[in-house]
């Protein structure tokens, strides 16, 4: 009898103790949208009592804890949920909605008109090895006219971006302008990039609407941005076709330094590979640059890179005027070049960004007896302060200071042109959302040769639609000073100027890419007036004005896909651009040369495990360019004839002693076709010679032995 | 009286405070899980039973540790790049908490190694620059730490199975390695039944594949 009254008691003790100390909490988890989020913990702080959300975002779960909780919930990539919660028995029910966590990988990224390649975002439409595996020469601005919005301009080295001219864009290492960033022009032969690809670990290209920190560059500007600490000592040989060359790279803890050095010699390549052009001369050249980067604590970083280089040909170039009569054409040149940059994080959320660079360019041109020459000396400095807000929005201030002198003289006639150019912007990055974001700039700028100044508002924004796709918009103001030919003759101009409306859609998924551009560009005070009459004979002396103007529109369409076809990437980009301009010394408003309506790059490249190969062919098309034709009073209507290339480059990695070793091989043109570029006239219109590439086909055959690595591991 | 006595000191087992065996107990039983697992969602689910823990305790390294590990499984059962490198992030923040608690520590060391090649095989052509030399001086300073550690020289085997043959990689560059590795796990002791103690199974495997392939 006790015992039963015993057991009832201790029965009743331990069920209302068991009852009291429990509390069931559930729920549903959701992100913004309502789409329920699996796998989120759902727990009391500093206890052990939680659960994992199941696959439609419910969770259950009991615990003994009483008092006053804290119930949390956290997910990857979306904030943390806290909320408090009384634990007294009772059943709780909460619908729990996560907010996505504004990381810089997950933002929406402000990208109208530009194309970046950096291993650092997510969403990038290029890799830094595209940049050597594309095309036949792994040169920058080869790989870069595979993209929409570049002009195939055969004869010309330079950028030609939606109907505007090489000098319309700019060049900019580490934040600043680089005055020649190609080797000397050679009339209708086209000269590489100076700067090797593998300096640089981001590629920024920018077709247009670029931000407020650049100016001076009416279509587009190119931003490079060349490596931090180098990752290993490392010597290396580079052994071409063409020239050979090497590099030692010394890695201490926080330091690096890289010494190269290389000569190239055309000639024992022109004896094998036939050339259309009639060489006295093949081009030599030598080179040598050396790179320090010294990290300062934590996170400032110092850049100093220079380079030097010479070089020197010669050609004869038929005359047309006298059919028995060749021109003889001798070109000598050298480039010193200097840059030195320091950023570093001031306090919690101040960035500081400083650099000066100087650069001397000098080049000879004779022709027969006539004696043409230029020297061009180049400083800038500029300086960068950037101030963190809420939720990776931010803010820069800026300023930039360049200075030009630039003598040039022809026989007995000599120019000069003194430069100032200063320039200061403010611009700010607002994330509104993690889906909105917004950039507003406003650049202004002064320069003393003109003695004119303006204000150039720039605007930038991105809307994601949805997990993969944005659409985006830009318009701005670009000004830029008539080139340097028209300003050593007269200072009377002003700033020539460019208005840009972009709107484009882009989807970026894992694996594929695609977008379409569309774009308007007006051109207003471009400079005009006559200041060389070749290649335009005939035609009527044109005063010095700012009276030129101009507008380009046009579609840029981009894919990239890897996931379809195994192992294999490739990309298709068509242009089609309507654009029609009236400077220099034009007589009308017509179609220039380095444009044409429709252009096409397609891009493939596979990976071949069993012979440890990278095989890639590009295939570019581009519809007729104009030409000037002095028999033809329709000015610049004559149209050459379509352009077809086909190139071929495959990079095999190997070993060879032991050490690791690169070849690379690529031939262009491989279908043979006599692309023509346009022609050139006799002064009597009478007749013509057409501009062909320098040969048929161009091949090009490198080694690079990395010693003493077997694995790059 | 004696009925009394049994029932009172049950009861006391029944309201329990069992705070020193509450941890091993939730190690314990979380590990067995990890075994389970198959997907990503499996994956995370058992990394945020260890990070409950990890937080709740405060001050031991081990369930952040776990919690790291299981995020770098999670990243090997996806498929999807972004979510891969999504997982990874979490990955480093977890074995950072893990490495401020306990500073050289070969395990950590070796799960460091393990994130950063983690990192490179998502795109290798184009990270072995960037993560190469982090992954490498990862794994030797684990080594260097605890030269009886077994796992850094497996998960070097591991890579350098996949690596080409050029780049002086292959199955018979990785049997060495694994071999030495395999020798380790048969001498290796765990301090006790929550340490680290996995990848015997996984260097059999390897090392049955590479002889398979003669």
């Amino acid at each position: 009898m006790f015992i039963k009254y015993l057991f009832t008691i201790v029965y009743l003790i331990i069920f209302s103790s068991i009852i009291s100390g429990q509390t069931k909490i559930s729920g549903l988890v959701t992100d913004q949208k309502k789409q329920p989020l699996p796998g989120a913990n759902v727990y009391l702080k500093d206890t052990y009592d939680g659960v994992s959300s199941n696959s439609d975002g419910t969770f259950s779960f009991t615990t003994d804890e009483t008092r006053e909780g804290i119930l949390v919930i956290s997910f990857v990539s979306y904030k943390t949920h806290s909320q408090p919660v009384t634990l007294d028995g009772k059943d709780k029910y909460f619908e729990i909605v996560l907010e996505e966590e504004t990381s810089e990988l997950d933002a929406v990224v402000i990208s109208a008109g530009s194309f970046e390649a950096s291993d650092e975002k997510k969403s990038i439409i290029l890799r830094p090895l595209d940049i050597v595996t594309t095309g036949a020469d792994a040169d920058i601005y080869s790989a870069l006219g595979t993209l929409p919005g570049t002009q195939q301009v055969g004869e010309s080295e330079g950028l030609f971006v939606r109907g505007g001219s090489a000098s319309e864009t700019k060049t900019v290492v580490d934040e600043m302008v680089v005055q020649n960033p190609f080797y000397s022009s050679v009339p209708d032969i086209p000269s590489r990039g100076r700067f090797s690809p593998m300096l640089f670990k981001g590629t920024f290209f920018s077709t247009g609407g670029y931000s407020a920190q650049y100016g001076q560059a009416l279509s587009s500007v190119l931003v490079l941005n060349t490596e931090d600490l180098a990752p290993r000592t490392q010597t290396a040989i580079n052994l071409m076709a063409v020239g050979f060359g090497g590099s030692h790279v010394q890695r201490w803890e926080n330091s690096s330094l890289a010494i190269e050095a290389g000569y190239y010699n055309l000639e024992p390549y022109f004896a094998i590979q036939k050339q259309r052009i009639d060489w006295k001369k093949a081009p030599e050249s030598f080179e040598g640059s050396a790179n320090f980067r010294q990290k300062i604590f934590n996170n400032g970083m110092l850049k100093a890179f220079t380079s030097y280089s010479s070089g020197g040909l010669s050609l004869n170039i038929q005359n047309l005027d006298n059919i028995s009569q060749k021109d003889f054409y001798h070109q000598k040149s050298s480039n010193f070049f200097f840059n030195t940059n320091y950023r570093d994080i001031l306090w919690d959320d101040w960035t500081l960004f400083t650099g000066y660079s100087y650069s001397i360019d000098k080049v000879n041109n004779d022709i027969n007896s006539d004696k043409a020459k230029q020297d061009d000396i180049f400083q800038t400095g500029k300086i960068t302060i950037t101030k963190n807000l809420f939720s990776n929005s931010f803010i820069k201030f800026g300023a930039e200071i360049q200075n030009l002198h630039a003598t040039s003289s022809y026989n007995e006639y000599a120019g000069k042109l003194y430069e100032t150019y200063i320039a200061g912007y403010i611009e700010s990055d607002i994330f509104i959302t993690n889906d909105i974001a917004a950039r507003v700039g406003i650049r202004s700028e002064y320069s003393k040769a003109l003695d004119k100044s303006n204000i150039a508002p720039r605007v930038s924004l991105a809307y994601r639609l949805g997990k993969y796709d944005q659409l985006n918009f830009a318009y701005g103001q670009f000004y830029q000073t008539p080139s340097q030919d028209f300003l050593i003759q007269s200072k009377d101009f002003g700033f020539e100027q460019a208005t840009h409306y972009i709107f484009n859609y882009q989807y970026i998924g894992s694996n594929r890419t695609f977008r379409i551009e569309a774009y308007y560009k007006n051109y207003d005070d471009l400079a005009k007036g006559t200041v060389y009459t070749y290649p335009y004979f005939n035609l009527p002396e044109v005063p010095f004005s700012n009276n030129g103007s101009g507008y380009a529109k046009g579609i840029d369409v981009f894919w990239r896909d890897d996931e379809t076809f195994r192992y294999v990437d490739y990309w298709i980009s068509y242009s089609y651009l309507d654009t029609k301009r009236d400077y220099k010394n034009y007589p009308a408003l017509a179609a220039p040369p380095f444009s044409t309506p429709h252009t096409m790059s397609i891009v493939a490249k596979r990976w071949f495990q069993d012979i440890t190969s990278y095989i890639g062919l590009t295939y570019t098309f581009a519809t007729g360019r104009p030409y000037f034709n002095p028999n033809n009073p329709d000015f610049l209507g004559d149209r050459a004839k379509n352009f077809n290339n086909l190139s071929f480059n495959i990079t095999h990695v190997t070993s060879v002693f032991n050490n690791f070793t690169v070849i690379f091989f690529s031939i262009d043109n491989i279908l043979g076709i006599n692309n023509v570029y346009g022609y050139n006239y006799s002064s009597d219109g009478k007749i013509r010679a057409p501009v062909l590439s320098p040969a048929l086909r161009t091949a090009f055959l490198g080694m690079f032995i990395s010693l003493g690595e077997t694995n790059p591991y | 009286m004696k009925i009394l006595i049994i029932v009172l000191f049950s009861l006391m087992f029944l309201t329990g405070n069992y705070d020193d065996n509450k941890y091993e107990t939730a190690m314990k039983q979380n590990l067995e899980k990890i075994g389970e697992c198959k997907t990503a969602n499996d994956y995370i689910n058992v990394a945020n039973n260890f990070e409950r823990i990890a937080l709740a305790e405060n001050d031991k390294w081990l369930p952040y540790y776990y919690d790291s590990f299981l995020y770098v499984l999670a990243n090997f059962a996806d498929s999807s790049r972004t979510q891969k490198d999504i997982y990874l992030d979490k990955a480093v923040e977890s074995v950072n908490m893990a490495d401020s608690l306990e500073p050289d520590n070969s395990e950590i060391y070796t799960l460091k190694g393990m994130i950063s090649q983690a990192r490179m095989q998502i795109d290798p052509m184009n990270r072995w620059q960037k993560y190469g030399a982090e992954t490498n001086n990862s794994f030797k300073k684990a080594i260097e730490i605890d030269s009886l550690n077994p796992r850094p020289e497996y998960l070097i085997g591991v890579g350098v199975f996949y690596t080409p043959q050029q780049f002086g990689g292959g199955p018979a560059n990785a049997k060495p390695i694994l071999e030495s590795s395999q020798k380790k796990y048969e001498k290796f002791v765990p301090a006790n039944a929550l340490m680290p103690n996995w990848g015997k199974e996984q260097v059999e495997h390897y090392l049955n594949r590479i002889n398979q392939q003669k």
